[in-house]
């Protein structure tokens, strides 16, 4: 285990130079700081809070060196003392590792980098000197007498950007990034920034569940930065030319022209993989088992949260980068694995899903019985037979939902805007815990979904093959678990029936395994995803990867589009080098994530509230009888003000290692 | 709510920041960035430090004044040694990647770079970087604009004026670190950009950054040249705002000093602006009527105005038609100054030169107007801002305030109705056609000759003149600034607009605000108010006040033009326009190679 000989974080110091390295306690924060990849030890931890030293030969003015001139690039130039102050302490360090000055210029940066990080505008600036500060408060004389000994050689460095909001992404997307071009006024530059992960921005921007906006440090201050309607803001206003940005496309390098790969199923993970193999100049067939494109973004959402126009204009990207989408191609039904192999596709890339629901486990429960549909089987046929043929439903007068996540609100305010009169959403926990976006709750609320919540059914109440109604039992909350999730148990002799014509379980899905043939050596874990090695996606038979919902269970948009591009990284390495190569910035996250634990400091000083842009939302009343969209764009005006939100909380973290 | 600024207890309210209260109980923070007249607090200067002291906290923070919030209980110090000490090292590091050739520089005098450097007791700048700027864009492809982005200190006061209050958005931020620039949209040249010369980014930049095309060379040549015959005209806004740069009263009329002072330099020939408004208002009016009866393209837009003029022709080409044909007046003047003023003073147009002193830089772009080129002579063939002029006669040592009066002498060009001037007003143009179309369809004055319905500080006012029984109620509406008229616009498209004639000046309070207007420190149209008020005092004060009454432009019809919408006229006091309306494509190579070059 990695120990630490010195250092500082926050203030506090960390000074074992007088000890022998074996006598050094091990401490578990620094468990995962051995190496940074096989066989390459990590001598010293840079970051925007304070530094470690896990070995004795650093070169301590080089490490902040190599760290500042990361900073200088970061620097966005906009406030004085981060664009100015940066490169003056850069010069002045460059000049010390040259040997080309003495310790009083240790004052003169001393100065210059408190003055840095006290009056820096954004989170980059005030925490760019923190490390260097902290070494020279505690361990100055460390640095005076390197400045004895002959100028070093170079050492190796791996500097690291990143931000809360990014790595709270599953994509990793460069959220102050985007933002910072909106505030620059290059809206084209912002949805650049998205475009670099995925190409379903305007999409994401729609129906992302915003591990970002969670992770945003303008909690501590007001509210959460918008970044979804960002997002949103940015795809919408180049939605006209997005496509042709794409036309004169051409990858960096060419590659073999016989090279192709398959990809199975156009789902967010399916196109973000095909988008990055075509990006990478490959040959890409897309098989899709439906008529229509986008897996459980097109069937699985309602049209009134994410317009079907919207979803297709994105997925019309991978045509005009040249890749090939088949219709009505199901894998088990229409193709193989090993037909997909002999018909020359050198990889394949399995995205296809978690569409079928589960069932409740009540009694009288039959998939059979008039009335009784999964939450996703009954999206899919609002979508596909009702909005695009015109197809008519009947669902009756009275419906019960159960479950409490995103699906379950799709289908009642789905089920309202069906004309269904009397819509009882029925969820086991309170609704403190329901899964759902907070902001879909209220939505559904507002348009009339009546919220049974400790409730849950026993019983399904079937006559004449249809159904009638379900029978609910009461539940009470328990103690919280390990995880902080309470327990539920049914309250004795609570029983009631709500009369119904209709019951959606709408309480998960899980994959559907008719295409699996033991022969043809894709195995599942013993929960029913397929099994893939986690760092690269493969799954049990050489070059055939996965991810996505199939892999992962019933996920979100973005962590499947972030598998999808991930997988299209690992199928390039496979089909260039054979093997799946080392992802330093993957590492670096990894590093990043274990030193939060350690971060004690918050915002300490005041902030100027600017309270969140008001989407502006389709009445209630009369939303929830049409499936338009809901929410409104936000205006030009409304998008910069957003934007200047953001308090652009990046930090750059360093790593010294041997190689 | 209560809290304390050096000790002594304040009262504030909710959602004031520290330097909002500090400046409202008489404390002085010095700034930079900030611009309270634009509610512009970006936070990028850095130079507002004070010392706060939270309640309930034994810390004290070093924070900027004005992103801030005041809160109960706070212990603000603004002059503590480690303030002073910290202002001064964030000066010294504004002043090490700014280009500090100072003696050379527009703003010289005028900057309020100078003036924090200055408060915060600089002695020597210790940081001189010039690798830092040396490499930044300095782009003098515009007719109307200079920019020099190594003296730019980014306050991003000018992305805040061109966004917000004209809604153009030419203006976009390019690069990071120390090559954080301005820059302009699509990195187009600023002549091809979607920027419209107005200028109004020139009034708000601290520094030398930003300046109207200098033309005070070109215009002393000129004047200098025994050969030339010069014809000086000078704008109605120009008289009741030159004043200011030589430390006069706000919106002061000195009319009669510029004239004196015109003299002095040589000028040969001082005509007034006010005749060839009033003589727009002739052709305008005419043409106005004319639509109407004639059923043609309604709304009437005014032309007076070339920020505007190039509004539309970049963004609304489909709307041209809408414009009026009639030439602004500075066009007008030079084009009879050419032929009209040359046979009756019996000169050979060849020798003349117009000089225009407007209160405007897009005047600069509109005299280059290939329309306005008359057998190879340009109408109009210098122009100078009001900053610019005013230069000129510091160059040429002469103090405006200290000089005597003089009147207009020549007897062809120079009277004015009070109708004229007050076109240097935003809804001037519409008022002073009223007065004239009033008159011409009814036979009779109005009744009250100041049309007060439509002056007034909104940016959109409307009224309604009632034109008689045979044409009806009219519906007016004035609209100022560009982002109002972009709305405006918006509505006539979508077939929601019920006007029949509508003025639009680009500049907010039209040119009394204009972009070539002297500029004043942390303040945006701070003088604009009383500078209008002086345009209306001189039409208050005229014998004249409607243009068709102006007995000089009775002469020009008589003895020249023959009559409004004329055969002369049409080819001398009308124009066309042209759609240069451009779309830049993108690929998404380039994005992304733009992406990484920053990163």
């Amino acid at each position: 285990m990695a120990k630490v000989i010195f250092g500082s974080w926050d203030g506090k110091v960390i000074d074992n130079r007088n000890r022998q390295i074996f006598e050094i306690e091990e401490r578990p924060e620094f468990s995962d700081f051995d190496e940074f990849n096989a066989g390459n030890p990590i001598k010293a931890f840079f970051g925007g809070h304070g530094f470690f030293i896990f070995e004795k030969n650093v070169n301590l003015l080089d490490a902040l060196l190599q760290y500042m001139e990361r900073i200088v690039k970061e620097s966005c130039g906009k406030c004085t003392p981060c664009r100015v102050g940066t490169q003056i302490i850069k010069r002045k360090l460059r000049a010390l590792v040259d040997r080309k000055g003495g310790p009083e210029d240790l004052d003169e940066i001393e100065a210059i980098a408190e003055h840095v990080k006290d009056t820096s505008l954004c989170g980059l600036g005030q925490t760019a000197t923190v490390a260097l500060l902290e070494m020279l408060g505690s361990f100055r004389e460390a640095l005076v007498a390197e400045l004895a000994t002959p100028a070093p050689l170079g050492q190796h460095c791996e500097t690291y950007v990143s931000a809360p909001c990014i790595e709270a992404c599953p994509s990793k997307v460069d959220v102050p990034k985007y933002i910072d071009y909106i505030k620059d006024g290059k809206f084209t530059h912002s949805l650049g920034v998205i475009l670099q992960k995925y190409p379903m921005a305007a999409t994401c921007g729609r129906v992302c569940v915003r591990f970002c906006e969670m992770a945003c440090r303008r909690t501590q201050v007001d509210e959460a930065v918008g970044i979804k309607v960002l997002k949103r803001f940015v795809a919408d206003h180049e939605q006209g030319v997005i496509n042709e940005w794409f036309s004169a496309y051409k990858p960096a390098e060419p590659k073999d022209k016989n090279l192709k790969i398959a990809v199975v199923g156009t789902g967010p993970a399916g196109i973000a993989a095909a988008y990055h193999l075509l990006l990478k100049g490959y040959n890409v067939d897309i098989f899709e088992s439906k008529p229509v494109p986008g897996g459980m973004a097109a069937t699985g959402i309602p049209e009134y949260r994410l317009p079907k126009a919207v979803l297709g204009k994105e997925i019309a990207i991978i045509e005009t980068l040249g890749g090939r989408i088949l219709y009505n191609q199901k894998l088990g039904r229409d193709l193989t694995l090993n037909n997909l192999v002999e018909r020359g596709y050198n990889a394949v890339f399995l995205g296809i899903g978690a569409h079928k629901g589960k069932m409740m486990r009540v009694a009288e429960e039959n998939p059979e019985i008039e009335g009784y549909d999964f939450g996703v089987d009954f999206l899919l046929r609002i979508n596909h037979d009702y909005i695009d043929r015109g197809m008519p439903m009947e669902l009756g007068e009275k419906m019960v939902v159960v479950g409490g996540g995103n699906v379950a609100m799709d289908c009642a305010r789905s089920a309202l805007r069906m004309n269904v009169k009397e819509v009882h959403l029925v969820y086991r926990r309170s609704q403190k815990e329901m899964p759902a976006d907070h902001e879909e709750i209220e939505a559904a609320m507002e348009e009339g979904v009546i919220f049974h919540f400790l409730t849950n059914p026993t019983r399904i109440l079937v006559a004449d093959g249809k159904v009638r109604g379900v029978e609910l039992n009461k539940m009470a909350l328990g103690e919280p678990d390990q995880g902080g999730r309470c327990s539920v148990t049914p309250i004795a002799d609570s029983e009631f029936v709500l009369g119904a014509d209709h019951v959606i379980p709408a309480i998960g899905q899980q994959v559907e395994l008719g295409f699996v043939n033991p022969e043809e050596g894709v195995e599942l874990e013993s929960w029913g995803t397929i099994k893939v090695n986690v760092s690269s996606l493969m799954t049990t038979r050489n070059g055939v990867f996965a991810g996505g919902d199939c892999v992962t269970g019933p996920a979100t948009l973005v962590q499947a589009m972030a598998q999808g591009e991930k997988a299209a990284q690992s199928i390039d390495d496979y089909l260039t080098l054979g093997r799946v190569r080392f992802q330093p910035r993957e590492r670096m996250s990894q590093l990043v994530a274990d030193v939060q634990p350690m971060i004690s400091t918050g915002i300490s000083i005041p902030v100027k509230h600017e309270y969140r842009v008001k989407i502006k939302e389709l009445d209630p009343m009369i939303r929830k009888k049409l499936f338009e969209e809901v929410e409104k764009p936000i205006s030009v005006d409304e998008a910069y003000a957003e934007a200047q939100r953001c308090m652009r909380c990046y930090r750059v973290y360093s790593v010294i290692t041997e190689q | 709510m209560i809290a304390t600024i050096n000790g002594k207890d304040i009262d504030f309210c909710d959602n004031q920041t520290v330097l909002d209260v500090a400046k409202a109980n008489g404390h002085f923070i010095p700034t930079l960035c900030e611009m309270a007249d634009l509610d512009h607090a970006p936070g990028t200067c850095r130079v507002c430090l004070v010392d706060i002291q939270r309640k309930g906290d034994s810390e004290h923070h070093i924070v900027t004044s004005c992103t801030t919030p005041m809160e109960e209980g706070m212990a603000v110090l603004t002059r503590t040694p480690k303030v002073r000490k910290m202002q001064r090292l964030q000066v010294e590091l504004l002043l090490a990647d700014h280009n500090q050739d100072c003696a050379s520089c527009v703003r010289h005098g005028n900057c309020e770079l100078q003036d924090v450097a200055q408060f915060v007791g600089l002695q020597q700048t210790r940081y001189t970087y010039p690798e830092f700027y040396q490499r930044r864009s300095r782009d003098d492809s515009s007719p109307a604009i200079f920019r020099d982005m190594s003296k730019c200190i980014r306050c991003f006061r000018c992305v805040k004026v061109c966004r917000d209050i004209q809604g153009i958005d030419a203006l976009v931020i390019t690069e990071k670190g120390l090559e954080t620039e301005i820059s302009v949209r699509d990195n187009l040249p600023l002549n091809q950009s979607g920027c419209v010369s107005c200028g109004q980014c020139i009034l708000v930049c601290p520094v030398g950054a930003l300046a109207g095309k200098n033309n005070t060379e070109e215009a002393l040549d000129m004047l200098y040249d025994p050969g030339l015959v010069t014809v000086v005209q000078f704008a109605p806004a120009v008289r009741t705002a030159i004043g200011e740069e030589f430390n006069m009263a706000k919106g002061e009329n000195v009319e009669g000093k510029v004239i004196t002072a015109l003299k002095q330099l040589g000028a040969d020939v001082v005509l007034d602006t006010n005749f060839a408004a009033d003589l727009v208002i002739m052709e305008e009016g005419a043409e106005l009527l004319d639509r109407i009866q004639k059923k043609g393209t309604l709304p009437m837009f005014t032309s007076c105005c070339p920020g505007w003029v190039t509004f539309v022709e970049k963004n609304y080409p489909g709307m041209i038609p809408h414009l009026s044909t009639t030439r602004s007046p500075q066009q007008c003047l030079g084009s009879m100054a050419k032929t009209y003023l040359a046979e009756k003073m019996d000169l050979n147009p060849d020798k003349i030169r117009v000089i225009s002193i407007m209160p405007c830089t897009a005047k600069k772009e509109e005299a280059k107007r290939p329309e306005f080129e008359n057998q190879g002579r340009r109408d109009v063939d210098v122009v100078l801002s009001t900053r610019g002029f005013a230069r000129i006669m510091k160059r040429e040592g002469i103090d405006l305030a200290g000089l005597d009066d003089s009147t207009f002498d020549n007897p062809w060009m120079a009277d004015y109705s009070g109708a004229a001037v007050i076109f240097g007003n935003t809804g001037g143009v519409m008022e002073a056609a009223v007065r004239t179309v009033h008159k011409v369809v009814t036979g009779n004055e109005l009744e009250t000759v100041a049309y007060t319905d439509l002056r007034g500080e909104a940016f959109r006012r409307e009224a309604t003149v009632d034109l008689g029984p045979d044409i009806g109620p009219v519906k007016l509406a004035v609209v100022h600034t560009l982002k109002e008229a972009r709305r405006l616009m918006e509505e006539i498209k979508a077939g929601e607009s019920p006007y029949g004639f509508v003025e639009v000046m680009a500049c907010p309070g039209g040119c009394a605000g204009g972009g070539g207007q002297p500029r004043s420190k942390h303040s945006y149209q701070g003088t604009s108010r009383e500078r209008k008020q002086g345009m209306y005092t001189i039409d208050q004060n005229r014998s004249v006040r409607q243009s068709h009454n102006n007995p000089m432009i009775a002469k020009i019809y008589g003895d020249f033009l023959g009559k409004p919408l004329g055969e002369k006229s049409h080819h001398l006091l009308h124009t066309t326009y042209r759609d240069r309306k451009q779309t830049v494509s993108h690929t998404m190579d380039e994005i992304w190679r733009e992406i990484e070059d920053r990163s």
